[in-house]
């Protein structure tokens, strides 16, 4: 191999400043985490205010056939938690709230009501109810998030059925029977502590940041590269370089300078991140374990040096840009495959699908990294050390065969060379 | 000094460059010439070491192409582009920097080429904010950065003025009388005549041609001369053939007659001469005829010619 260490560091470099200076850069650097920042706010927001605007159901409309309802509770009474305020600010009260129940002789007057917005809601409860449990609900909109008042319903038909023949507080307590519960866990002394609500959310949300931060890392510096390879072929840069510096040095320098270009944006927004993280008390409660942190960058450096060998190859081969970023598809979709299989990682982080993707080289970082920080530094060290092996000899052979694929595919213009072709120079190099 | 000694490089079983040897000697401006898809891109490859050959041997000084010579060789491709986004004086100063400089002298060696093809003014322009000619300038001034001891133009002066083609020639003149070695791949025959020594002519990766210029002209030129001034009278002695031609005849001789026994003769019978040269028909007609003619392709013999069957003189520099 002919590698001469100083070019490639002198290519490392420019390919670095270059990237870093570029305004594309700087937006990425700047409005990314703001606009991630501000569509999860707003649909935070727009959720919890569509679940606490479906529970407002001031009046609904029984149609009962079964008679069961006859005696049952004209109002319901019940609690929606206040949004969250501000931090540090007290917590708002929850805000009292009740629906009135309305008896009407017909389906027709009951939905001539619903359109008149008279009332809110219709349920119609069959003379087979008690045997069945079949309802039919009629509401104007309904979805997923605007269900929640499905809850008060039963609670009705709980209190209703139960009238008369409980006392009114078994009635409430049937209708409702846990209230404010408190979850005990042991901590990592086995001692067991209150459990906090907050710590779910670190649970999830943790190991989903993390792995998103490594693929974002990931695929950037190797999309730079793959886009760098890409014009400089197009734009026939490639040859005259190629006279100066041989094909090693070419490679290896992109490899680290837009690597490094790669790492700079997601450390920057870590910076970011960090800095309005620790105004948020629930991360504050965050300790990343010994093991995440230590593997954290052997399997960025591993993972993106895989990732973006294969890119460095793919943008020899293409003819153009889009072309190349129509092959590169496949193996960034690859990456983010973990994102989308987040809920098996984080509910069982050491179950098969965990374990499969964290096994596999195009997915093991991202999925690792999910996994230690679901676990808090729980996975198995075998498994750990077996996920990196395989990845590192993935990222040896993938540069291998991209360093042959690059030396030959970027003197070949006009034409997208099919796979025996680029199994063939692989060979022969 | 260059040397390329059998050299040949195999395609799917294709030789597209078979067994061809040249020399060039330090300072020469020397010509590849071929028509499309003759192999010149190919050689030229192998000798800035971006190929290897499959069999022979290329060496500059006595030692092989690559390594550490890298940066004594620069290649200015046909096809070829330049950083875009960025600084005149970075374009050219990185590469200065590739062929070992340090970022200062890098930066001052650029500047200086950029004052070189009237470039100053604009140092610190993008340059994409650049005319085609202006950057093309910028892409020579990226080969000639770090004083390459050996240059390799691959169709310099497409796309550029008279004017700045002028200045293309001038700094390459300049560059080979500091004993740069400059190998030059055109079509542009008129180009190959002012400024090369020798030329060396490639067809289906053979050596067709080689040799100087001036010998491969009159190779080609057949037995006359042209002459301008009086009109030329019949019946001179070694004249077999008068053809007229603007302000001029054009004599073919007898094979016996020499050139400057059919001058005396002119002379001895008043004619006046203005002008008298061997007839060289211009490269181009070569070209055109060693190509339409396959010349140097079949001979009758399997494989290429020799270096001796096909110029002597070529051979023997």
């Amino acid at each position: 191999m002919n590698f001469h260490p100083g070019r490639a560091m002198t290519i490392a470099r420019r390919e670095y400043v270059t990237t870093v200076r570029r305004k594309a850069f700087l937006f990425s650097l700047l409005l990314t985490p703001a606009i991630f920042g501000l569509s999860t706010m707003m649909q935070v927001l727009g959720t919890q205010s569509a679940a606490k605007e479906a529970l407002r159901v001031d009046s609904m409309a029984v149609v009962d056939s079964s008679g069961e309802f006859a005696t049952a509770p004209r109002t319901l009474n019940y609690e929606v938690p206040a949004l969250p305020g501000a931090k540090g600010g007290p917590a708002a009260p929850p805000e009292k709230r009740h629906t009135t129940i309305e008896f009407s002789p017909s389906v027709d007057s009951a939905l001539a009501a619903l359109r008149a917005n008279r009332v809110q809601a219709v349920l119609v409860i069959p003379a087979d109810y008690v045997g069945t449990g079949r309802l039919k609900r009629y509401k104007m909109k309904y979805n997923l998030i605007s269900s929640a008042d499905q809850r008060l319903t039963d609670r009705w038909l709980v209190g209703g059925l139960l009238h008369g023949r409980l006392d009114s507080l078994h009635a409430e307590r049937a209708a409702r029977p846990s209230h404010d519960v408190q979850v005990w866990t042991p901590d990592k002394s086995g001692v067991f502590e209150l459990h906090d609500d907050k710590r779910d959310l670190l649970d999830i949300f943790v190991p989903l940041i993390f792995g998103m931060l490594l693929s974002i890392a990931i695929v950037t510096g190797g999309q730079y590269l793959l886009q760098g390879v890409s014009e400089e072929k197009e734009s026939r840069i490639l040859e005259s370089l190629i006279c100066t510096v041989s094909p090693s040095d070419l490679m290896v320098g992109k490899l680290v300078g837009l690597g490094g270009a790669g790492l700079t944006l997601v450390g920057a927004w870590l910076l970011m991140g960090s800095a309005l993280a620790a105004n948020a008390a629930v991360f504050m409660q965050f300790h990343p374990s010994i093991l995440l942190l230590a593997f954290g960058l052997p399997f960025f450096l591993i993972g993106y040096l895989c990732y973006a060998s294969l890119m460095c190859g793919i943008g020899a081969i293409a003819s153009n840009l889009r072309e190349a970023q129509q092959i590169a598809l496949t193996f960034t979709m690859l990456n983010f495959v973990p994102m989308w299989a987040f809920w098996a990682i984080v509910a069982q982080p050491n179950a098969g699908t965990a374990v499969g993707l964290s096994m596999f080289p195009l997915t093991a970082p991202t999925a690792m990294m999910m996994r230690l920080a679901a676990t808090n530094g729980g996975v198995p060290l075998w498994q750990v050390a077996t996920s990196l092996a395989i990845l590192a000899t993935t990222a040896a052979l993938a540069v291998f065969a991209s360093s042959r694929i690059f030396r030959i595919g970027m003197l070949l213009y006009g034409k997208t060379p099919n796979l025996p072709e680029i199994l063939r120079w692989v060979r022969q190099g | 000094m260059l040397n390329v000694q059998d050299v040949t490089k195999t395609y799917d079983g294709r030789a597209v460059v078979n067994r061809v040897s040249f020399a060039v000697e330090p300072g020469e401006i020397f010509a590849l010439l071929g028509p499309n898809g003759a192999g010149k891109t190919t050689l030229i490859r192998m000798i800035t070491d971006i190929l290897k050959p499959d069999s022979g041997t290329i060496t500059l000084d006595g030692r092989p192409v690559g390594g550490e010579l890298k940066s004594l060789i620069a290649y200015l491709p046909e096809e070829r582009g330049v950083y875009k986004r960025v600084k005149l004086v970075d374009a050219i100063a990185y590469f200065g920097e590739l062929k070992g400089m340090s970022g200062r002298d890098a930066r001052a060696a650029a500047v200086a080429l950029l004052e070189a093809v009237d470039l100053s003014a604009h140092v610190d322009k993008q340059v994409m904010a650049l005319s085609k000619g202006m950057q093309q300038k910028v892409q020579l001034c990226t080969a000639l950065i770090g004083d390459p001891k050996l240059l390799i133009l691959d169709e310099p002066f497409t796309g550029l003025d008279p004017i700045n083609v002028q200045m293309f020639e001038d700094l390459l003149r300049a560059r080979s009388a500091t004993g740069t070695t400059i190998i030059l791949s055109t079509h542009q025959m008129n180009k190959v005549e002012e400024l090369c020594d020798r030329a060396l002519m490639i067809n289906r990766g053979h050596m067709v041609l080689y040799g100087s210029v001036p010998e491969l002209r009159r190779r080609y030129g057949g037995h006359a001369v042209r002459v301008s001034g009086g009109g030329v009278p019949a019946g001179v002695p070694g004249v077999r053939a008068v053809e007229s031609l603007n302000g001029g005849a054009r004599l073919v001789l007898e094979e016996s007659a020499t050139p400057q026994g059919v001058l005396r003769a002119l002379l001895e019978r008043g004619v006046t001469v203005e002008s008298y040269s061997p007839d060289e028909p211009p490269l181009e007609d070569v070209f055109v005829r060693v190509v339409k003619e396959g010349v140097g392709l079949d001979q009758g013999k399997s494989g290429p010619p020799t270096m001796e069957e096909l110029h002597p003189l070529g051979a023997a520099r």
